[in-house]
């Protein structure tokens, strides 16, 4: 078998993946409905997995409900990847530092979308420039199942930023789920293997129009009002312009889309002494709508909301491309559905395109 | 090393934050090895008078009397800090401000007259100079445990001030607003708790009072969203900090 070939199974075969992958040593993190939300937990057995539902998506609102498609929860691999809170090292009284011991652990995920492969692609920028050891350890052992996006939420716009809703490469396999046929594509020497697992035939002429028919629509579904055709050049001529003002009213300062996003990486360091004379480092998730995050000795230089509202929409979509050679934004509409108050960065990102195209 | 001299002292408030320092049970014995508890009524029998390093508060200054103690602990004692809702916000006592205290003085008390009660209930800084406030109803022992520590450490202590969401998705929690349609606080609350409410399902309360440039104004119209009622807004906004003027400014508004 080609790692590039497209093959044909039956959805049932996925459970053969699943326990492929227990055999093969891995912890399986996969998406499980828990209190009413798709989230993204260790799994250890194919039952747990989410089935017959569906995630409705709106700004400021999640639900789920009977269905035959989903696409994701607020957890994304980061929370895997790049925990919230990471431990860097004690030290002791006696003024020695002690680290953490680290186990090597085999991660793969079963059952992202596009959207997070892209992500876990746009980490794998940041940490080659930020160097994280833990996250480089965790990433040489990740095995990465895909399943392909047919039916985009009403928040998602992975086809405008170029993640999906079809995963071109980066896995090890992916599959896509046609009424009860399973289209499956390996990615990678360990996805031949997983796939030999499978009870798998080269797809047919008919089965493959209905993949790409199927793809396309999905495609069509995934649009934002915008292209990303100079889109890092536009946002900066935009600089200035009233939207980000105009949006920034609406907005908390909860920093909820920097804590949900699957690429956000700034941290914060805290210390934590202990009455014994020792104290831990440790590494949490910090985000720039936060208040204190711009804020440094001697002053603050994004006192104002819309600054750092500002700062959050030019980062993911200039300066992250100066920086890393990539979007920050990979399109999944995490910040959209799981911002309280509902603010629509495709809204803004539009707004200010057709502000720049027209000379306004 | 001299152990540091600490006097914890209520005014108007229910005890619970001073017992905070009893809660600590394991800590405690380790703590008393580096802090003397100079003045701890609530804890011992022998308590000597200032001057302290450091004077913890609760509650909220309510009394003329109170007024009086508070400033005489404020020159007794190096740091002053103000700990919980009360001595931070006014707490719930400051519920009392939105009426007319004369008139609970008649509803509850055979001789009114006997009752001297300032028109409003204040937190302590609206009398003396705090150096530092622990937020909270009541305050959590591990943030108070690790306010001492990092005194004992001579760093500058440091405890959150952003919003609540932080604290509450490092935990690995679900936005109770968007995925049920609860009313929560915690997009306008200062991180402190670790999250309890929300971590059982439950909107935030907003105990730690108002994050650092909060916008409850906008959390209100979210709220109006959701279908609460200008009463049940201005009800969820006038709770345990309702004295904390961006709560009090909304809450007004709706009633």
């Amino acid at each position: 078998m080609s790692v590039t070939g497209l093959y044909l199974g039956r959805p049932e075969d996925l459970s053969k993946l699943f326990s492929g992958l227990l055999h093969l040593g891995y912890e399986v993190i996969g998406y499980k409905v828990v209190d009413n939300v798709l989230r993204l937990v260790n799994v250890r057995n194919f039952s747990e997995l989410a089935k017959d539902i569906e995630d409705l998506q709106a700004p400021g609102k999640y639900r789920i409900q009977r269905g035959d498609f989903f696409r994701h929860g607020p957890d994304s691999p980061k929370k895997f990847l790049y925990p919230s809170e990471l431990k860097l090292f004690t030290v002791m009284g006696d003024w020695s530092i002690r680290y953490p011991e680290v186990d090597e652990v085999k991660l793969a995920f079963f059952g992202i979308k596009p959207c997070d492969l892209a992500s876990i692609k746009v980490m794998d920028r940041v940490q080659g420039v930020i160097g994280d050891e833990y996250f480089k350890l965790l990433r040489s052992n990740l095995v990465l199942i895909v399943e392909n996006c047919t039916r985009p939420a009403s928040t998602c716009f992975c086809a405008t930023m170029g993640t999906g809703p079809r995963a071109k490469n980066g896995f090890d396999l992916s599959y896509t789920r046609i009424g009860d046929k399973l289209v499956v594509e390996a990615g990678s020497e360990l996805g031949v293997k997983l796939l030999n697992l499978m009870d798998v035939v080269p797809i047919d002429n008919v089965t493959y129009r209905e993949f790409e028919d199927v793809m396309c629509k999905a495609y069509m579904a995934a649009r934002a009002d915008f292209t990303t055709d100079n889109l890092p050049e536009v946002l900066e001529l935009g600089i200035n312009s009233s939207v980000f003002t105009d949006v920034a009213s609406r907005c908390l300062g909860c920093a909820n889309c920097n804590l949900v996003c699957p690429t956000c990486f700034c941290f914060d360091v805290v210390d934590v002494p202990r009455l014994d004379g020792s104290a831990d480092r440790v590494r949490v998730w910090d985000g720039c709508l936060n208040y204190t995050y711009a804020m440094v000795a001697g002053g603050h230089f994004r006192p104002d909301i819309w600054a750092r509202y500002r700062h959050f929409v030019l980062h993911k979509f200039a300066y992250w491309i100066k920086q890393f050679g990539v979007f920050g934004c990979v399109g999944c509409g995490r910040c959209i559905t799981w911002c309280p108050v509902g603010i629509d960065l495709r809204e803004t990102v539009s707004r200010i395109f057709k502000e720049v195209k027209s000379g306004g | 090393m001299r152990k540091l001299k600490v006097a914890v002292y209520k005014f108007s408030g229910c005890d619970g934050c001073q017992l905070q320092f009893l809660n600590m049970e394991e800590e405690l014995l380790q703590l008393t090895d580096k802090v003397e508890f100079t003045m701890f009524y609530e804890a011992k029998r022998d308590n000597k008078p200032g001057p302290y390093d450091v004077a913890f508060v609760e509650g909220a200054i309510s009394t003329p009397h109170e007024v009086d103690v508070v400033r005489k602990l404020r020159e007794e004692s190096d740091i002053v800090v103000a700990i919980g809702a009360c001595a931070t916000y006014g707490g719930i006592q400051a519920l009392r401000n939105w009426a007319n205290v004369e008139e609970f003085k008649r509803y509850v008390y055979p001789n009114p007259e006997w009752i001297e009660a300032l028109k409003t209930a204040e937190p302590a800084s609206a009398y003396i100079k705090v150096d530092y406030e622990i937020y909270g109803c009541p305050v959590s022992k591990e943030q108070l445990l690790l306010f001492i520590n990092q005194l004992l450490r001579h760093k500058v202590p440091v405890l959150p001030v952003d919003s609540l969401c932080n604290e509450c998705k490092r935990k690995g929690n679900v936005c109770v607003i968007v995925a049920k349609g609860t009313p929560c606080l915690g997009p306008v609350t200062r991180a402190g708790c670790n999250a309890i409410c929300p971590t059982y399902g439950r909107g935030c309360y907003g105990c730690y009072g108002p994050m650092i440039d909060p916008k409850p104004e906008l959390l209100a119209e979210k709220f109006k969203e959701l279908n609460l009622t200008s009463k049940e807004i201005a009800l969820l906004l006038r709770q345990f900090t309702n004295w904390a003027k961006p709560f009090r400014e909304v809450s007004r508004r709706y009633g």
